[in-house]
């Protein structure tokens, strides 16, 4: 890339998320969760890019959560984790990436965007106490959940238990919804590692599937699907369906007196996802059908907008500083007295357990996924 | 009242000076105000900077000036209404709400006070000190009559039992007045931000998290405690952090401005805190330290070399309380690695924002507020011009600013009331 055309890149980037507005007064980086166990300055990477020092090659881009706090406690406005987006997309550009802490999983995503001839055996998780269609209103999107399930089964996640409580939780709502084979990625994590070309092509597969089927609203389990397709599709095309996330979808039902659940005396927490809390605002409605189903709920010393990340996103640079944090977030679910830890994304459940996995005996400690949690206080799983 | 007399609503500062110069030049003044006192933010004020004058013994002379003038009428506990007609005749309905108590028997002994068996948060104080439901909202209170808090009163009836003038008056009614008046100053000042929004800070959930009023309270002689700092569990307080532009400066809740006192605010109480106790820490976290008014420079230097408050750069992004209740504050001093500091008390300088009920009171005067809710101005050459011929702007309510700036901002808009009601060219009418 000719240096003018960088420099114009950089410039719009500046532009758009308002990183002129810094005013170095460092509270994005006393906020960063990476910066309290490692080395990490929001301010100072902007601060480069303003008096206009090469961003890259930088691996300080590369080494941002994205998680989002920065964001949420910067008075000025500035949005630090698109900032990091934008400006890894120009490095991407440029041959760049981040370290993968998962080896080819983003070839994988890649190679979905190509015709062929083999279909993809994306819903074999559908067993036959589950009712699910081709056609209709109600699309489940669920995402990388089969995938993952094979991926990190050493972990003992079980990540198809999510779709498949899903599925129940709906059909006993009168849902039959839609799921689709021929789903692919939603592209998050390439979209936030700066490979924006098929992030598009993945999102226009994706879009014209569900308008295939009919799709009126999507429901989603995953929050990077939900704040994709909410916030990064409608960037590159325009969307004719519903969004909502299953927590939204629950909570409704719940004011309207549709939900019959079992509750449990047993204190329990929630850790808040970046992508569904910071990113998308949706703290009340997971803790609303939380605190039903178990009324002596509890809240982890740094909670909804002040949430501690579970240490990285989109699956770069998982390292020490990342393992820290989430033993840091893991104590704090200790300190509450809570054994459950009740989280809605997929990832995040990944990366506890990992964390846990790896230190056997440290922790008394159980990470529910959101939807196997409602199931199971509905009667509809074990 | 007349065509040549001119309203002023709000009995601050600013309101109280306008009020007074128009008095002076002859003129009529009706001073409406919302409480039981004039006086305004500046009474609840313990010394001002940058000179660390007692503010009530500068204010209470004034007070007492502008109530007893001959040309000034003060309705106090009242509001304004309705306004009909235009510059030059304006009609004005004021509501002024019952006090329960005989305004022209009260010889403000207090005896009702001290008898009243009710305990109730004191708005004045910050809600730090008990009131009774008989009270005054201060010592210097100007006019020095009594009220009964009807909506928290058990109606035991005691006071009515001890007033030796037999002032009480549980059946008074609220009373509608109407006043004509060629001008109106509008100068209702600010409120404090409730800083509960903003949650890294905590404010609300730990003790020992304070805002700057409260902590004026606290170490003003006839405050709460008597201008001793003290913390809610009794621990002596060894160490206190200012946090500036809290809610300020601030895009998240559309609150970008500089609220133009709390860089000077703090470095007062930090040196109020010196003076009173010189063996307390008192460091303040900044994000810029705004120093452009006179004198406030050496202020700043005066308070870091002769009383060694420690000035520091960075905004703190979390709070956390430990378990002897003292904070933790995170901040990043150049963005380097983040610090932190232990300490007794955290102070919040927070944002000051346009005082409650302005969006009615903007309506019912037929004027226009900008984007912060500030009283617009019709251009920025007349800064005391509303968007409405013959209603002015004076203080606060109109931009952020220190106290002189409010009294010189009173002023002008007495002088620009004066060319009305004094029949100046007849185009200023149009």
């Amino acid at each position: 890339m000719r240096a003018d055309c960088r420099m114009e890149k950089i410039t719009e980037i500046i532009n758009r998320t308002k990183a002129y507005y810094c005013v170095e007064c460092g509270k994005c980086t006393s906020a960063c969760p990476l910066s309290r166990f490692g080395d990490y300055s929001p301010d100072r990477v902007v601060e480069r890019t303003l008096i206009g020092l090469p961003v890259r090659p930088d691996l300080r881009i590369w080494s941002c959560l994205t998680c989002g706090r920065c964001k949420e406690v910067c008075t000025y406005g500035v949005d630090y984790p698109e900032f990091i987006r934008r400006i890894r997309s120009v490095a991407k550009g440029e041959k760049e990436q981040g370290i993968c802490a998962h080896g080819e999983l983003f070839s994988v995503m890649r190679l979905l965007t190509r015709q062929s001839e083999t279909p993809q055996k994306r819903l074999y998780w559908v067993s036959e106490d589950l009712m699910v269609r081709d056609k209709g209103d109600m699309l489940y999107f669920t995402g990388c959940l089969p995938y993952f399930d094979i991926v990190f089964r050493d972990l003992g996640v079980h990540t198809v238990e999510i779709a498949r409580s899903t599925v129940k939780i709906l059909n006993k709502l009168d849902v039959v919804p839609v799921v689709m084979n021929d789903e692919v990625c939603c592209g998050h994590d390439l979209y936030w590692n700066g490979e924006i070309e098929t992030f598009k092509r993945l999102a226009a597969i994706n879009i014209q599937n569900i308008a295939r089927r009919g799709a009126k609203k999507v429901i989603f389990s995953c929050p990077e699907g939900y704040r994709t397709f909410k916030l990064d599709y409608p960037e590159f095309f325009d969307l004719d369906f519903e969004l909502v996330h299953i927590s939204e979808f629950l909570a409704e039902q719940l004011d309207e007196g549709k939900i019959d659940f079992r509750t449990i005396d047993e204190p329990v927490t929630y850790h808040d996802p970046c992508r569904l809390g910071r990113h998308l605002g949706v703290y009340d409605a997971p803790r609303r059908v939380i605190s039903t189903i178990a009324p002596n709920f509890v809240e982890m010393a740094s909670n909804r907008e002040n949430s501690l990340c579970c240490g990285t996103a989109g699956w770069t640079n998982c390292d020490s500083f990342s393992e820290e944090i989430r033993g840091e977030r893991l104590k704090e679910c200790s300190d509450t007295g809570a054994q459950m830890m009740i989280t809605s994304c997929p990832k995040c459940l990944i990366h506890f357990k990992c964390h846990m996995s790896n230190r056997k005996g440290d922790y008394d400690l159980e990470i529910v996924p959101f939807e196997v949690f409602v199931a199971r206080a509905m009667g509809l799983v074990k | 009242m007349s065509e040549k007399s001119v309203l002023v609503i709000g009995g601050g500062v600013a309101g109280m000076q306008a009020a007074f110069d128009l008095a002076e030049a002859g003129i009529k003044v009706c001073l409406v105000e919302k409480t039981l006192s004039i006086g305004g933010r500046m009474a609840q004020l313990d010394k001002t900077f940058p000179t660390n004058d007692c503010a009530i013994c500068i204010l209470a002379p004034k007070m007492m000036d502008c109530y007893r003038h001959e040309n000034i009428e003060v309705l106090t506990f009242s509001e304004v209404i309705s306004v009909e007609g235009e510059v030059g005749s304006f009609k004005v309905k004021i509501l002024r709400r019952p006090r329960f108590v005989d305004a022209e028997l009260c010889n403000g002994c207090g005896d009702c006070a001290r008898v009243c068996p009710m305990g109730i948060l004191n708005r004045f104080d910050m809600d730090l000190r008990v009131r009774g439901g008989a009270y005054i909202p201060f010592l210097q209170a100007v006019p020095l009559i009594y009220a009964l808090d009807r909506e928290k009163c058990m109606r035991c009836g005691l006071c009515k039992v001890v007033c030796g003038k037999d002032a009480i008056r549980f059946d008074q009614k609220p009373e509608l007045v109407e006043r004509s008046v060629g001008a109106i100053i509008v100068a209702i000042g600010f409120d404090p931000l409730d800083p509960s929004g903003i949650t890294e800070y905590g404010y609300g959930k730990y003790d020992n998290v304070l805002t700057a009023l409260e902590y004026e309270r606290l170490i003003c002689a006839a405050g709460p405690t008597g201008g001793h700092v003290m913390r809610t569990d009794g621990k002596e307080v060894r160490s206190i952090a200012w946090i500036q532009c809290v809610g300020a400066r601030d895009t998240r809740d559309n609150r970008p401005y500089c609220c133009s006192v709390c860089c000077m605010h703090a470095t007062k109480e930090a040196i109020l805190t010196k003076e009173h106790y010189p063996e307390v820490g008192t460091s303040i976290l900044y994000t810029d330290l705004r120093c452009f008014g006179k004198g406030f420079q050496e202020y700043v230097n005066r308070a870091k070399d002769d009383y060694g408050v420690v000035y520091i750069r960075g905004k703190p992004s979390e709070i956390r309380e430990k378990e002897n209740r003292n904070l933790e504050i995170f901040y990043s001093p150049a963005s380097d690695k983040v610090e932190k500091l232990e300490v007794d008390m955290v102070v919040l300088c927070t944002a000051l924002i346009p005082s409650e009920g302005v969006e009615m009171l903007a309506q019912i005067l037929g004027i226009e507020l900008d984007g912060y809710k500030f009283f617009k101005l019709k251009d920025p050459y007349n800064p005391t011009e509303t968007t409405r011929a013959g209603i002015f702007v004076a203080g606060y309510c109109q931009a952020p600013r220190d106290i002189p700036e409010c009294i010189a901002h009173g002023s002008a808009a007495a002088s620009r009331a004066m060319e009305v009601v004094l029949g100046g060219s007849d185009d200023r009418r149009d």
